[in-house]
């Protein structure tokens, strides 16, 4: 459903007219925009505001900020999960998912029957997950564990089955919060080189983190949010030197 | 085919339905005797009010045991469907905060989770009833009409409880009590056809007096049930699964941010 301050366009390849200007390079668009969450009484809050930004096609932005900045609720626009209470977020038909661990995870269900419900939940069709399946389990290094419950996973574990089925869904946009850090060190080189093959395969990523580690290693662009706005973007050793002397 | 299963209706349904078939294994595997619990549960609750109402009356007529079974298991779907799917959006925070999906998903797997386990138990009670009492007849045929009937407003319900229950946590206490009034008006205990006319069209204002009824007429008495009212019944459970579904749809972007 597209209401006017959250607008899905149609992917360029559906539209002739664009093909022949060539394809557009902004994939998502934040004009204006604001988020309000009610609080208690009639008192409300602004998580985010006036803010604009434009994701562009095979990049890796990386966002930074402290806490309570606005990251996850801008993250949560681009992934199309809320919708602004001002301004627009445009995106030009292409399929966005949030990374998120373990979210919807079954304790009881073992890796392979989790990995297909969250497939599912990505957007992925049956067929789709079970075919993908092998290359989920072993990219996910589980072993002899696929089958057992969830719940006797570590947390470096479930970090990596969540990491491989958002991997293999596939989307144009991949969203991550904070996560690079959740896993051992083994997978954080793994899912690295995944993010790397996406940014090759013309892929885009955006990338929250409190660390300077992976936005300087893995993104091409940041930005600064403070206080629901954007403070400043540009390249990352940039933000960062600037992130840094101001905290 | 391939083209209804990769449409947007197609995915969810596809959805729903594993959903439903997760959550039932995971269930299964959470305690040590599995799908037995899936029987003996109701089978408790049943033998609470069997003992209360058949062995405390000493004047309970004949065939009450049947009777009283055939209306409390019709109710329990409603009960569990309704109070189970008034909390699934409410529960589900962290998810739908962080993949986006339509609502709907979450109250649609839960009714069909109960619907299932609704029906095993039926099924047992049917093949009870057919072995000790009420012989399979012609008027069973009634029956599949009848589940259809009751499950059109049981889903109808449950979706409004879960569409509305976030914006209203309170109404979940309201919900049970509104449950539990409705359970003794229902005629799970007595029979609506023994009162004076004047009153019995008061407790038909119940739907699940009228489910209820269906099933009794042909399960246990060999008659047709009354198709009209079921009819009306079928109406406004169709109206409830309509508006259930319209307010899940409309306030779907508004559910990830009432849960902060």
């Amino acid at each position: 459903m597209s209401t006017p301050n959250c607008r899905i366009e149609r992917p360029p390849e559906a539209d002739p007219e664009l093909l022949r200007k060539g394809r557009p390079s902004r994939v998502i668009e934040l004009k204006g925009v604001g988020l309000r969450y009610q609080l208690r009484g009639k008192q409300s809050f602004w998580a985010l505001r006036d803010l604009n930004l434009s994701i562009r096609r095979g990049e890796t932005l990386g966002v930074i900020g402290r806490n309570g900045a606005g990251k996850t609720s801008l993250l949560r626009i681009l992934a199309g999960i809320l919708r602004p209470d001002e301004g627009v977020c445009i995106n030009h038909g292409r399929q966005t998912t949030l990374l998120s661990l373990k979210a919807g995870f079954l304790q009881n269900l073992s890796g392979r029957q989790n990995a297909t419900l969250n497939g599912m939940l990505l957007g992925m069709t049956w067929g789709q997950v079970r075919r993908a399946l092998d290359g989920i389990v072993s990219f996910a290094d589980l072993g002899e564990f696929v089958d057992q419950p969830i719940r006797t996973y570590s947390s470096g574990m479930l970090a990596r089955l969540g990491f491989a089925v958002a991997v293999h869904a596939d989307p144009d946009v991949l969203l991550i919060d904070e996560t690079l850090g959740v896993g051992d060190l083994d997978f954080l080189r793994k899912s690295q080189s995944a993010m790397k093959e996406k940014i090759r395969s013309n892929k885009t990523v955006v990338l929250v983190s409190h660390q300077a580690k992976p936005i300087r290693q893995l993104c091409d662009r940041a930005v600064w949010i403070d206080q629901g706005k954007l403070r400043q973007e540009g390249l990352p050793e940039e933000i960062l030197r600037a992130f840094a002397q101001s905290s | 085919m391939t083209r209804v299963l990769e449409s947007r209706a197609g995915r969810l349904v596809a959805l729903v339905a594993y959903k439903a078939y997760a959550d039932l294994k995971a269930e299964a595997a959470r305690t040590h005797v599995g799908v037995a619990w899936w029987f003996l549960e109701p089978l408790m609750s049943m033998a609470v009010y069997f003992a209360v109402f058949s062995i405390g009356l000493r004047n309970a007529p004949e065939n009450y045991v049947s009777f009283l079974l055939v209306g409390l298991v019709a109710w329990r779907w409603l009960q569990t469907a309704v109070v189970h799917g008034s909390a699934t959006i409410s529960s589900s925070s962290n998810l739908i905060q962080q993949v986006k999906f339509p609502a709907i998903l979450l109250p649609l797997a839960s009714f069909l989770f109960n619907t299932f386990k609704f029906s095993i138990v039926f099924a047992t009670l049917l093949i009870y009833l057919a072995w000790t009492e009420a012989p399979m007849g012609q008027h069973w045929l009634a029956l599949p009409a009848v589940f259809a009937v009751q499950g059109f407003g049981v889903c109808g319900l449950a979706l409004l409880a879960a569409g509305l229950t976030p914006f209203l946590p309170d109404l979940r206490l309201v919900i049970q009590n509104l449950l539990r009034l409705a359970f003794f008006l229902s005629g799970v205990f007595y029979d609506v056809e023994a009162f004076p006319s004047e009153v019995r069209d008061y407790f038909r204002l119940n739907p699940m007096t009228v489910v209820i009824e269906a099933y009794r007429e042909a399960i246990l008495e060999a008659r047709w049930p009354d198709w009209g009212h079921l009819a009306l019944v079928a109406a406004a459970g169709a109206g409830g699964l309509v508006l259930g579904a319209w307010l899940l749809f409309r306030f779907d972007h508004v559910y990830p941010k009432l849960q902060n």
